[in-house]
This record gives structure tokens, C-alpha cells and sequence, in this order.
């Protein structure tokens, strides 16, 4: 892991290069250029907002497109540059075969870009805040921090998934998939809170009710949404009850995965 | 202390396809209850091959096709993990495996210099200061600004080579890249990478299929023959030994006993081309540098020509000819009426390089339309004599046969130092 950091930090002008690379290269000869950054969480918002019209959703006292917008951001971020990380290194294959530099360069990179875009939805938010007159308080300063965390969360998964991508391209196919049945299971169309009184106050599944809202906040995405919510527009603390067991979770998993990476790493040149 | 060291460095591929899924399952379940898998055949792209290179040596790295020449240079360059064995590499190396690796068609030249320029390792100020030689030196700054995808192959190569080799590393590995442009670039090439290595004391390996281009550059080569290190000495010494092997044992199966002409339009045959010598070399014959060499050619005429011609010449491997001579120098008219002929060509005092070659011949008719025509129609070796070969200058195709004197014309009133000179 200090391993990590040290390449990070020697090789951070490549990093940042090839990050600025994907990047300008994404919105090249297209005329609204980044401007397409915030496409998808846009009208995903619009989607479940008309959606919720239809069916009710208790989105408490913040108005349910810019929670639902506010939920889209950590997430869209987690799944693309989770989903971009696992193909970084057969994408590169041209790279790898050619010239060596640490290949966790690949995934890096991948996040980086991916943060890029995040970035750029900040002024959405941003815009739709002023709109709805919401002023957010002293919490904020949690975000960079949350965003820190969803960058391990999108790592863990990237390193053991670009690796085993070398190998099986199975899992550049089946991660698609997974993730948008993760985002059903994670609390973006739905607000955290309407789980947590199921389970821990109505105890909707009986005796394991306890054990199932854990088993739920598993998924580091339910804390971080949830926390990402409170901060910027609830204006209060993380839950940080949601996030332990996330966070466990990729404590235990981030080293593993990146420990796999490393071994798989000198035979991506052969097999690729 | 060597800047390379390579110690019985073995590198293995498995032959056929990777493994699905399902059988890599299999086969783990196989293990497991002790059964014996079905192992895909092994292939050694590298076998047990150890060297050491010291700094500032210039090393050639020369074999045919599939010897494991580009494996070895991706072990040095950890692209790649040897299967047994270790590389040591003491410094920064800047790998050339390919000039022009990661170039973005959508970038522009600018955008594209400084992305190769990090893929390769330089600082961005470092770019920043280069900037311009680069450009300068890839003749390229009329079309920076203009999306590389638009260039030409020969325009890409050029910035490329320019990128790569302002790279400032101790090590420079280089393969098969001084094929690059159009001959004016390839000079210019060619003299840059000979002002880095001769400047700084830089250690390079290059990789090459031109024998003649690394014979110059290099101070030493080394010789991979289906990936075992075959040998290691001079830079001539070792490509005379791999031009001379690949004719006498071609790789392609082209060994050529019969005479297979370019041309023949049936107005005459070429019977036999012999060369007389008493020596051989594994059937091929042998001759002397500086000694005589003569051709004996048994031809066929069976339509009568009332005036040939006759070119005779010799090739290099390469098929590169060296020298050539014809009837039309020295005789006035050759009228060959039908029936057969024997034909003598003696070459005095012969001063080509020590090597192997081969044997053109060309009949033409008085219109100079060819009647018979090719080229690799017999092979001789030619060796210089015992005691001769340490003395003659290296680098060269052919030796001129030189009378010299030496003479003084005048003696200094106050010689600086005494100096010794052998009678």
C-alpha cells in the first residue's frame, strides 16, 4: 500500500496527464464539449422525478429533485469510474505492451477522470440549490472527505476487476449489469432514511430486521449516498452509523484487491 | 559495475488460446483430487541467456525472426517478467519497444508531444524546454496544431522519433526504429542516435534486421538464435557469422542447388556456374581475400545470337550487389551461333569483405533484351587468409587493393619527441 503512495506520487504528472487525455479526448470534436459530463445524472433526475409522481416517495423536507441529484453525483461517479477502472488496462493493451510504468496508473487515471466530471456536477448542484434557496451549512466541509471515501469504494473494485479483465473479459460485460442492480440496492432513487424506518423502527422483517439493515449498509454506496445528502443539503453530520460496516468492508477488501493487482500486474504484457 | 546485468534469463509462453473459464475451473478441481491436467505445450522465447553490458556500450542485438530479440528487451525494459533467471538494470531507462506507442489520432502534434513525452517519463517542464527542438528536428512546424490523425505515416514517425529520443535516460533501449522517414530522415536519425551514444556515455541497445546500419553503430552485438544467446563479440565478427549462416542455412527453406532464373526466354541455357577451388566450407566453396577467382560457365545456344552480352556479378546476402562486370568493356561483339560454350571469368586479386555471396548472372541478346537473367545462382564464401583478418580495418564492403608509400620529404630541425617506428 505505501507502494501505492510512493508511485502516486512519483508518477503524478503522468497520472494527471493521461487524466487531462481521457478527458479532452472524450469531448473532442463535439460541439458541447464537457458540457455532455452532465448528461446522464441530468436526465436520470429528470426520469425519477417524473417517475415520482407516480409513485410516492417520502423525500422529507428537501425537495426530491435535487435529493434524487444529490444521490446521482457520489453515485454516477462510483459506478463509471468503477466501471472505466475495470477496463483501464485492456483499453490500454496498446501501453502495456509497449512501455512499463506501474500499472495501477490505469485505474488511477480512470477515477481521476471520472472525479473531472464530477466536478462539473458540483455547478449543477450548485445551480439547483440557488434555485430551491438552500444555503448549506458549516457540514460541507465533510463532502471532499466523502468523496475521498467513494474514490476507495470505486479502487476496490476497479484494481481486482481491471486485473481479472486481462485474463476473462467477462467481467468488462457482467460489471455493467451489477452496478445497476447495485444502484436498486443502494439509496438513490430512495432516500436512506425511508429503509431505516422500516427496519430499525417498524422492524418490517421480524427478528432479522437489525441484522438486514446492517447486511444493507454493507454497501459502502448507502453511507456515502446518505452522508453526501446530509451534508450538502440536510445541513447535518454523516450517519455514521450507515457507514461502518461499508467501511469495514473496503478496509479489508481495498488492500486485497490491490495485493492481487500487483501479483496479476507483470503478466499483463503476456496475456493481454 | 555493470549497468545490465542478465543472469540465466529463461522466458516461457504457453502455446494456443487462454484457457476459458470452465476448463481453468476444471483443471483447479483436477489438481485438487491429484488427477493430471492436460498442460498446453511450453514455447522458450528465451532460453538460460546471461550477459552483462558495461556503461557506455553500444550493443547490437541481431537474429532472425522469432529468436526472442523483442522478449529480451521487454524483460529490460519490465514489460514483461522473466519465468526464471533476473535482470538488473542500474537506471533510468527510456524504451523505445516502439516509437509513437500511445499517440492519440484525435490529439493534435502539440497535445500529442507533450502525452508521449509523460508516457515516456519527461517532466512537463522538461517538454516545456524541448518543445521546440523537437519540433524543429521532426520538420514538423507548419502542422503542430493539426490533429495527428490527419499526418501521414512517414509525418507520425517523425514526431514520434523526435519525442523519443529526447527522453534523457542513462539506458536507451531501441528497437527497429531506424527505418523510420525518408532516407534524408533516416541520415538525420541515424546521426542523432550516433551524437547520443557518442555523447555522455549512455548505454543503448538496439535491435535491428539492418546488419550493416548496426555494424557501424554498435561496439559489440550479441546473437540470439532461437532464444539462446549464440554468441557475443565484435560487432563484425557476429554479423559476418549470422549473414554467412542464414545463407548457408536459410531460415525460409530457400536453399538454392538448381539455377532458377529471373528470365529465360529459351534461346539459351545457363548449364552449370561452377567456381573453381579446391576448398569448401559446408559445401559451399571457399576463397581467399586478395587471391584469384575464377568462374567457370558451361552455356547452351539453340537459337544463334548474332551478338550478347554478358553481366556477371556478385551479391551480398542482403542482395545488395557489389561488384559487376560485363562483356561489352572488353570485347567489341560476342556472336554465339548455336551449339555449346564454355565461359571463363577470372577476378584478380578479389578484395571483397570476408562473407558470404552470391552469384548474379545476365545474357542479353544485341537489343539488349534479356535472354537469360538471376540472381543467387551459386553461393561462395570467402575468408580471408590466416594472420591477415586482425589487421584489416573493420566497417566496410569491400577492401581497395592499394600499393602505399610512405616517404620523407623533409626532416624537422627540433623533433618534440623521439618516436619509435618499426622497420
Amino acid at each position: 500500500m505505501t507502494g501505492l503512495i510512493r508511485n502516486l506520487f512519483q508518477y503524478r504528472e503522468l497520472v494527471c496527464v493521461l487524466a487531462w487525455k481521457n478527458v479532452t479526448l472524450r469531448y473532442k470534436q463535439a460541439y458541447l464539449g464537457i458540457a455532455w459530463a452532465i448528461l446522464k445524472p441530468v436526465t436520470l433526475m429528470l426520469i425519477f422525478t417524473l417517475v415520482k409522481t407516480f409513485v410516492g416517495i417520502e423525500s422529507g423536507d428537501v425537495p426530491y429533485p435535487i435529493l434524487v441529484f444529490a444521490a446521482l453525483m457520489p453515485w454516477t461517479f462510483f459506478q463509471e469510474s468503477a466501471s472505466e477502472g475495470v477496463s483501464s488496462v485492456v483499453s490500454n493493451t496498446a501501453l502495456i505492451k509497449k512501455i512499463y510504468f506501474p500499472r495501477e496508473i490505469f485505474p488511477l487515471t480512470s477515477v481521476l477522470t471520472k472525479l473531472v466530471e464530477l466536478c462539473i456536477s458540483i455547478f449543477i448542484l450548485a445551480g439547483l440549490m440557488l434555485w430551491y434557496g438552500m444555503v448549506p451549512t458549516a457540514h460541507i466541509v465533510w463532502a471532499p472527505l466523502i468523496i475521498g471515501y467513494t474514490i476507495l469504494a470505486s479502487l476496490t473494485i476497479a484494481f481486482v476487476g481491471a486485473a481479472i479483465n486481462v485474463y476473462y473479459r467477462d467481467v468488462g460485460q457482467a460489471l455493467p449489469v451489477v452496478l445497476s442492480l447495485l444502484m436498486y440496492a443502494s439509496p438513490v432513487i430512495y432516500p436512506l432514511q425511508l429503509v431505516k424506518d422500516k427496519l430499525l423502527l417498524q422492524q418490517a422483517a421480524g427478528e432479522w430486521s437489525n441484522a438486514l439493515y446492517t447486511f444493507y449498509t454493507l454497501n459502502p454506496l448507502a453511507g456515502i449516498i446518505d452522508a453526501f445528502q446530509n451534508v450538502v443539503l440536510r445541513g447535518l453530520p454523516p450517519d455514521f452509523g450507515a457507514m461502518v460496516p461499508g467501511a469495514i468492508l473496503i478496509a479489508v477488501l481495498l488492500p486485497l484487491s490491490y495485493l492481487y493487482f500487483k501479483r496479476a500486474e507483470s503478466y499483463f504484457a503476456d496475456v493481454i | 559495475m555493470p549497468v545490465i546485468e542478465v543472469d540465466h534469463l529463461t522466458k516461457e509462453y504457453r502455446l494456443g488460446a487462454l484457457q476459458s473459464f470452465k476448463q481453468t475451473l476444471l483443471n483447479t478441481g483436477r489438481r485438487l483430487i491429484g488427477k493430471p491436467v492436460a498442460e498446453r505445450p511450453l514455447f522458450k522465447a528465451l532460453d538460460d541467456v546471461s550477459f552483462s553490458i558495461e556503461q557506455g556500450e553500444v550493443v547490437g542485438i541481431i537474429g532472425h525472426n522469432g529468436a526472442g530479440k523483442s522478449t529480451l528487451l521487454k524483460m529490460l525494459a519490465r514489460i514483461s517478467t522473466p519465468t526464471s533467471g533476473s535482470v538488473k538494470v542500474n537506471g533510468r531507462i527510456a524504451p523505445l519497444i516502439e516509437v509513437g506507442a500511445g499517440f492519440v489520432p484525435d490529439f493534435t502534434g502539440r497535445e500529442n508531444v507533450y502525452l508521449n513525452g509523460a508516457i515516456l517519463g519527461m517532466s512537463r517542464t522538461e517538454i516545456d524546454r524541448k518543445f521546440d527542438e523537437i519540433v524543429d528536428f521532426a520538420e514538423m512546424a507548419e502542422f503542430i496544431d493539426t490533429p495527428v490523425k490527419r499526418y501521414s505515416s512517414g509525418m507520425q514517425v517523425k514526431l514520434a522519433f523526435a519525442v523519443a529520443t529526447s527522453v534523457e535516460s542513462e539506458i536507451l533501449i531501441v528497437d527497429e526504429v531506424l527505418a523510420v522517414g525518408d532516407i534524408g530522415f533516416q541520415r538525420k536519425c541515424l546521426s542523432r542516435m550516433e551524437g547520443m551514444i557518442n555523447s555522455g556515455g549512455r548505454t543503448v541497445l538496439i535491435v535491428g534486421h539492418n546488419i550493416r546500419q548496426l555494424e557501424r553503430i554498435c561496439t559489440r552485438m550479441l546473437l540470439l538464435k532461437h532464444g539462446r544467446l549464440d554468441s557475443d563479440d565484435q560487432p563484425g565478427k557476429v554479423s559476418k557469422r549470422f549473414l554467412d549462416e542464414t545463407t548457408l542455412h536459410p531460415e525460409h527453406g530457400e536453399k538454392n542447388a538448381g539455377l532458377n532464373p529471373n528470365v529465360a526466354t529459351g534461346d539459351i541455357e545457363v548449364e552449370s556456374i561452377q567456381i573453381l577451388s579446391n576448398e569448401t566450407v559446408e559445401g559451399t566453396p571457399l576463397c581467399r581475400l586478395f587471391a584469384d577467382l575464377q568462374i567457370q560457365i558451361r552455356l547452351k545456344v539453340l537459337h544463334t545470337q548474332s551478338n550478347v552480352e554478358i553481366n556477371f556479378g556478385l551479391h551480398n546476402p542482403e542482395m545488395v550487389f557489389m561488384t559487376k562486370s560485363s562483356t561489352s568493356l572488353v570485347e567489341k561483339e560476342v556472336p554465339l551461333s548455336a551449339g555449346t560454350y564454355v565461359v571463363d571469368i577470372t577476378i584478380p586479386k578479389l578484395s571483397l569483405c570476408p562473407g558470404t555471396y552470391g552469384i548474379g548472372l545476365a545474357i542479353y541478346d544485341w537489343m539488349r533484351r534479356p535472354l537469360w537473367a538471376g540472381n543467387r545462382l551459386g553461393w561462395l564464401a570467402l575468408e580471408s587468409p590466416a594472420g591477415i583478418h586482425p589487421l584489416l580495418p573493420q566497417s566496410t564492403l569491400t577492401y581497395l587493393p592499394t600499393d602505399w608509400i610512405v616517404t620523407q620529404s623533409n626532416t624537422l630541425a627540433n623533433p618534440i619527441a623521439e618516436t619509435t617506428s618499426s622497420s
